[in-house]
């Protein structure tokens, strides 16, 4: 068998019999393989040459594919004798791959990957001593051994390039030991937090790429910012030959070459939403993906509009997007549609008729659809008549439907020559009736990252199939052509993002609008409280790699949580009443009390609230006959208000005659350093105003509502009952003053916000999320 | 630009019947189904209108290109046009004063080689024109300065001035031939020309009488205009103009009743129509009884009393099954709609006419005048029983035609003898506001009657009127003759030479009608038109199957024209290879003539000049080389892109005409 024999072949090159298995599965890298063998004919192998050939076959890429001879030869030559000195030229075949077929220099290829450089260990002990001394001796002093010593590693082989990592690892654990003495007890313990801090947050602390990659045990990160500087390796810009799979042309080195004298060399991204929705959480991490990785890199990014279905779009999702995206916190570089380009767009299309790489169809649309569609008979037609009949397309001599321009190109999933344009007879909100015909996504996305020169164009993992269309456009028409990045979409479970059910819900009146916050959609989120920083964060966590993620919406509102908690202002309310006389109110008239807004951190500020004779406390902090550890008033238990400096207890209990139900307490109370202390402190409000609290609770029963094995009954049959119930809370005067989207943490319940429904008179406040994640759950 | 006028109407007729849905709606107000529909028709509306805008701007778009950059001569203009492009700007930039002065464009006869192929006639016009106003100029010298401000055109080679003041124009080799690669590439494209709808009636039978000549001429000559107009890209709608109504479906229905009284569950065998009318119209001229009620049944029938519509439908199909028959073996297809169509048109129109006060009540009558002068003869729109006449359908029928179907060309395929019929009702259609003739075209295609070989009209020898279909049957069979006389049978297969049976039969009954001047009578004679030398279609169909056989006999593929034309240039140096160029490229100039007059002899002509034409290069030119053997040792690739393109236009005239052309004959 084949296989065997490889395998045999593979070991011989130093592989273990299990890997050279694996590595048989890889069809690129045993392909590289197959070829290197051929190329490297009887050399021996043996020596680590072979596992050098089997580093460099894994490294390749297909931009460099054709120096896989010269590599082998220098391999066996024992010139690149180490994965650094292969990895050095596979970098620098990569940088010459932006004009075809290259000559490579061999010399500076030679320079470049130090061939015949020799490092003595003298070499390395002096330099490693030379620069503990000069950088890092104070460090070592007071760190001791938990300093990195990873940085002095890469500092001395910034000087010594081709010194081997080993050695010089050695070298420097050699020096520390010389310095610190043998580990004591101290450096064996973990490295407490306090000290991690600082550290993380030291602005010089610079980390190498390859540092990164060590580090990298997950995709996430704490902010867009942080994410994007350091889990992110895109290609830097005008690179874009380096990305796998961007295609080459004799063109391609003039034109990256004018697109980096245009951009100055600055990173252009873009969020380019289709005008014809609301935007959702999802969208968020597409505006955060491409507004976080221009911000980090200080490039620019544009807000798209992708206007070109004139069917779809209204005018108030233009200004709806733009208020999100700047509610996020992001500030577009510039505002652009694409309907802007329909005259460009328009004219480099009569290009490709005239270049033969696109031609008029008129297959209907029903016959394009399903598997293997039948050619187009149309294909081969004269490049004359398609011109003709394109401009009778735009000139609307031809039915809706009757005609398509098509491009001869096959996507990667095999569907063929993907329509460009058709006709459409409805105006268009910007272009009115200037066009009949109407660019379709295909043709247009790619067109327009060009004429923006985008160097990143970020998209989900759908368009992956698109690439190829993308770039074999862009080369068609010899136009600057970005680089495509694909993502893995974010999906929330428990929710819903189309346009048209939610729209379903709205009419069913199971929510109330767009906006409504048992929604998804960002205003939604925004309506119940999320803040934008919040929303930045978890995308942040969500990371960009390129596997589809669907996450419960309980770590979204996890990370909702770690920004409140810092941020909100902690006030006392009570959702459910109750009235409490203190009899002996050791006050003769009501008493204003400072109370800080963050008791963590008073200096953070503080609020005033009345303390009365009458006060009110939650019904569920009172309880008849309490159980066993139950620490909350009761007849025979007291309980501490909450920054009163008062200990209430239970002298008699008022009932409603008729249904037996506590009504009133009347307690005694005590000064809290004179009473015994209490087990717990209550909120508690007096002269209260009241609020209107809404509660929310998750909407739908299953996780995927849309899915007809989960919910066989459609989406409209999985809505909970009580995702909604209204409470009439009492709140001290203090929050008469809140405004609209205000938050604040009700000691005790949960985060709240301030809804824009509240009027001069009426305060409404929504649930944003419990204390707890399960706080919510009964 | 006429294509837009057509779908502008279109449009405007969509857009009317959505308003009127509309308004339904609108007025029906009930329930929310309809209000769907509503949107989806507001929805439908707007894009018409948008549709309306930018078709408009198209149309001022195209109008001001067409100024006409003649350095660019379209594939599809023909070369007189192109020439009269050319002079029409040399006038215009010589003397602006008479820039809309016609030009005047001529052939020049092809055995006056030496004053070019075709020639500009407009000096001697010019030069009474500005001796007008006074001033003097020969002829000779405005032909000079008409010479100088013609712009360059590719087509022309030179330009020469020759006697009293001609401008003669030579054509270019180099246009010709890569006109000819194009035509070869593309096949045979139409000239471009105003695009119209038209509506042609024609064939055109009563129900219950024998097809004869007559209706054979119209049939033939209708196919082949309707052939032409839509090659040329018209938008054609092909009527039949059938006899299917009046006061004879009385009587026929009477009579039916007595025959067959079960006729609503079985239908009679009804096998001979033409007798079974005889006997009714007999019955009708002895019983006075049978009368009456032949009379009752026309009312009923204009009522639509049910059993009445079965009868007149029964009697309708016998009819329609004979004339089927016949169209099929021609191969004419026609749309059926004949005169009961217009049974509730005519009720509006005599409306339309009397609130226009233009029928006057005469001897009980309403008749019509057809002009102001009420001289000649007036129309009969009422008669004094109250019912219709010819003169009443046909004046509902072009309002039908010019209103409903937003034509903007009628032709008429009928014989002369209604010229003065027709004549009439087109004025009257004009007085009554129903036909502008600034919008609106008209045409009465008449033709002369159909003669014996004797000179008298065409009879059987009984002195019977032929009936159609014997007719075709004497053609197969004489066909049949001419191909054993020339021991065809011998050679092809028993299917080749039933095609070329059939493809001689009625393809030399169409020929012989359509190569003589319509307007004239003509002998019908199966000798003269089964002779295979001379204008006819034997000689045509011999000449073309001798063309195609060439490329098959090179020992080459010549399929794949496109590839050919790749690798090979049409060279034109021989004498004989330019003309046949020539004559090919006059293709266009000959199909705009013949919609312009709608005279199809024209193209017959031309089909018989390229086959001569063709037999001299023929003859002159080789082809096939070959040895003495019978070897082949060398083919002319150019010459065989020749034929290929004489055949290519060949077929396509063949088409116009209705010839079939075979492959083996």
């Amino acid at each position: 068998m084949a296989g065997d024999d490889l395998i045999a072949k593979f070991q011989a090159l130093g592989m273990s019999e299990q890997k050279a298995k694996e590595t048989l599965k890889n069809a690129n890298v045993t392909k590289n393989l197959q070829l290197s063998l051929a190329a490297a004919g009887s050399a021996t192998l043996s020596d680590g040459t072979g596992m050098l050939i089997y580093h460099m076959a894994t490294k390749l890429k297909p931009q460099t594919a054709d120096h896989l001879p010269l590599l082998v030869r220098y391999i066996v030559e024992h010139k690149l004798d180490n994965t650094q000195r292969v990895d050095a030229a596979l970098e620098y075949l990569l940088k010459c791959g932006q004009s075809l077929n290259a000559n490579i220099d061999l010399q500076a290829l030679e320079k470049e990957c130090g061939v015949g450089v020799v490092v003595t260990p003298e070499q390395i002990e002096r330099t490693v001593q030379a620069k503990i001394k000069a950088s890092y001796k104070e460090a070592l002093l007071e760190q001791r051994y938990h300093f990195n010593s990873f940085k002095i590693l890469q500092d001395v082989r910034g000087e010594l390039k081709w010194a081997d990592a080993k050695s010089v690892k050695a070298a420097i654990d050699v020096e520390i030991f010389d310095l610190l003495g043998p580990k004591t007890e101290a450096d064996l313990k973990p490295q407490t937090k306090a000290n991690d801090k600082p550290k993380a947050a030291k602005p010089k602390a610079e980390v190498t790429p390859a540092a990164q990659t060590a580090e990298a045990a997950s995709d996430g990160a704490t902010t867009i910012s942080e994410l994007m500087k350091t889990k992110v390796h895109f290609h830097a810009p005008g690179e874009n030959f380096k990305a796998d799979g961007y295609v080459v042309t004799e063109h391609t080195e003039r034109l990256l070459k004018e697109h980096l004298a245009r951009t100055g060399g600055k990173v252009h991204t873009r969020f380019p939403p289709e005008p014809n929705g609301i935007l959702h959480i999802g969208h968020a991490k597409a505006i955060n993906i491409n507004f976080g990785y221009a911000a980090a890199h200080d490039g620019v990014c544009y807000l798209r509009y992708d206007d070109t279905n004139p069917e779809k779009e209204e005018e108030k999702f233009f200004l709806a997007i733009k208020e999100m995206v700047e509610w996020l916190g992001y500030k577009p570089f510039k505002i652009t549609y694409s309907s802007d380009n329909f005259q460009q767009l328009y004219e480099w299309a009569v290009v490709l008729i005239n270049k033969g790489l696109a031609y008029v169809c008129h297959q209907k649309a029903e016959e394009l659809k399903g598997f293997n569609p039948k050619p187009s008979p149309w294909r081969e037609r004269p490049i004359e008549e398609s011109l003709r009949l394109f401009e009778d397309m735009k000139r609307g001599k031809i039915d809706e439907g009757a005609a398509t321009l098509r491009m001869k190109v096959t996507l990667e999933e095999g569907k063929m020559d993907p329509v460009a344009y058709r006709i459409k007879f409805i105006s268009h909100h910007r272009t009115g009736s200037d066009w009949c015909i109407y660019p379709t996504y295909d043709y247009t996305h790619c067109l327009c990252d060009s004429l923006e020169d985008i160097t990143h164009s970020l998209c989900t993992k759908e368009f992956q199939s698109r690439r190829s269309s993308y770039y074999w456009l862009c080369n068609a028409l010899g136009i600057y052509c970005p680089v495509q990045w694909e993502y893995g979409r974010l999906n929330m479970n428990y929710a819903l993002v189309s346009k048209r059910k939610i729209a379903k819900l709205i009419t069913e009146q199971i929510v109330h609008d767009w906006d409504d916050p048992r929604l998804f959609t960002l205003t939604a989120l925004r309506r119940r409280g999320f803040p934008a920083e919040a929303i930045n964060n978890f995308c942040a966590q969500m990371g960009v790699t390129g596997a589809q993620i669907a996450v419960d919406p309980a770590m979204l509102e996890a990370a909702v949580r770690d920004v409140l908690n810092v941020t909100a202002p902690r006030r006392l309310v009570v959702l459910e009443p109750l009235k409490v006389t203190i009899k002996n109110f050791p006050h003769a008239a009501p008493v204003q009390l400072e109370v800080p807004d963050f008791p963590q951190n008073p200096q953070q500020g503080t609020h005033k609230i009345t303390l009365d004779k009458v006060i009110y406390i939650e019904q569920g902090d009172f309880k008849l006959e309490p159980e066993k550890g139950y620490r909350r008033l009761a007849p025979k238990q007291s309980v501490g208000l909450r920054h009163a400096g008062l200990v209430i207890s239970v002298d008699e209990i008022v009932k409603d005659p008729a249904t037996g139900q506590v009504v009133e307490l009347i307690c005694t109370s005590q000064p809290a350093e004179q009473a015994e202390k209490p087990k717990a402190f209550v909120q508690w409000v007096s002269q209260p105003i009241q609020l209107e609290v809404r509660l929310y609770e998750q909407l739908f029963k299953h996780k995927n509502p849309e899915d007809p094995n989960e919910v066989p009954g459609g989406f409209l049959s999985d809505i909970s009952e009580q995702s909604m119930s209204v409470v009439v809370a009492f709140a001290d005067r203090a929050l008469n003053q809140a405004k609209v989207y205000d938050k604040f943490q009700f000691e005790r319940i949960g985060f709240f916000s301030v809804d824009p429904d509240t009027s001069a008179n009426h305060l409404v406040f929504n649930r944003t999320v419990g204390l707890k994640e399960d706080a919510g759950k009964k | 630009m006429s294509e837009l006028n057509m779908e502008l109407k279109k449009l405007r007729e969509l857009e009317l019947k959505t308003q009127g849905l509309a308004a339904r709606i609108q007025t029906a107000k009930s329930g929310e189904q309809l209000d769907v529909d509503l949107v989806q028709l507001q929805i439908e509306n707007k894009k018409l209108k948008n549709r309306l805008f930018i078709l408009k701007k198209s149309i001022a778009e195209e109008s001001t290109a067409a100024g006409g950059d003649v350095s660019k001569p379209k594939e599809s203009s023909s070369i007189t046009e192109h020439l009269e492009s050319v002079f029409r700007q040399a006038i215009a930039s010589a003397f602006p004063e008479f820039r809309d002065t016609p030009v005047i464009i001529a052939p020049v006869n092809s055995t006056s080689a030496k004053f070019g192929d075709y020639q500009c006639n407009n000096a001697m016009g010019l030069s009474k024109k500005l001796k007008e106003k006074g001033i003097n100029k020969a002829p000779r010298d405005i032909a000079t300065e008409l010479k100088g401000h013609c712009p360059a055109s590719p087509i022309i080679e030179k330009l020469e001035i020759a006697g009293a003041g001609f401008v003669n124009v030579f054509l270019s080799k180099d246009y010709a031939s890569l006109a000819l690669s194009n035509l070869l590439r593309n096949g045979v494209k139409p000239p471009e020309v105003i695009k119209k709808r038209v509506l042609v009636d024609f064939s055109s039978p009563n129900i219950a009488k024998q097809m004869h000549v007559g209706h054979l001429r119209s049939t033939i000559i209708g196919e082949s205009l309707c052939r032409l107009l839509e090659f040329l890209q018209h938008d054609v709608i092909r009527i039949n103009h059938l006899g299917d109504w009046g006061t004879q479906f009385g009587m026929l229905i009477a009579h039916l009743e007595d025959r067959f009284p079960n006729y609503l569950n079985e239908s009679p065998p009804i096998s001979d129509l033409q007798l079974f009318y005889k006997e009714s119209k007999k019955r009708f001229d002895e019983d006075e009884e049978f009368k009456k009620r032949a009379y009752s049944r026309v009312v009923s029938l204009q009522k639509g009393v049910p059993n009445s519509i079965k009868a007149w439908e029964l009697i309708c199909n016998v009819s329609r099954k004979e004339f089927q028959t016949i169209y099929e073996r021609l191969d004419i297809s026609v749309k059926e709609r004949g005169e009961s169509f217009y049974q509730s048109r005519m009720l509006s129109v005599v409306e339309y006419l009397r609130g226009k006060g233009l029928l006057e009540v005469d001897e009980g009558r309403e008749i019509m005048w057809p002009d102001d002068t009420k001289t000649g003869i007036p129309l009969t729109i009422v008669k004094s029983d109250g019912g219709f006449t010819y003169d009443t359908s046909d004046m509902a029928a072009i309002r039908h035609r010019l209103e409903e179907e937003l034509c903007d060309w009628i032709i008429y395929v009928v014989d002369s003898g209604q010229s003065t019929h027709f004549n009439t009702i087109f004025k009257a259609a004009e007085r009554s506001a129903i036909l502008n003739p600034l919008s609106h075209r008209v045409d009465h295609v008449q033709f002369g009657v159909v003669l014996g070989e004797d000179g008298k009209k065409f009879k059987t020898r009984s002195g019977d009127t032929v009936k159609l279909s014997d007719l075709l049957d004497e053609g197969m069979k004489r066909s049949l003759q001419q191909l054993e006389s020339r021991g065809r049978d011998k050679v092809l297969t028993p299917q080749e030479l039933k095609d070329a049976q059939e493809s001689l039969a009625y393809g030399c009954i169409k020929y012989s009608d359509l190569c003589h001047n319509r307007i004239s009578d003509y002998i019908f004679s199966f000798d003269k038109m089964l002779e295979d030398r001379g204008n006819t279609a034997v000689y045509l169909l011999y000449t073309y199957t001798r063309i195609c056989s060439i490329a098959r006999n090179s020992g080459e593929d010549f399929t794949n024209l496109p590839e050919i034309l790749k690798k090979t240039n049409i060279v034109l140096d021989h004498e004989k290879e330019w003309k046949l160029a020539k004559t090919l490229l006059k293709l266009h100039d000959i199909l705009i003539k013949c919609s312009k007059e709608l005279f199809l002899h024209f193209l017959c002509e031309f089909c018989f000049e390229v086959c001569t034409v063709f037999t001299e290069f023929y003859d002159s030119c080789y082809c096939i080389e070959k040895n003495k053997q019978g070897d082949i040792i060398g083919v002319n690739h150019s010459r065989i892109l020749l034929c290929e393109a004489t055949a290519a236009v060949l077929r396509q005239c063949f088409y116009i005409l209705g010839l079939k052309p075979v492959s083996k004959m």
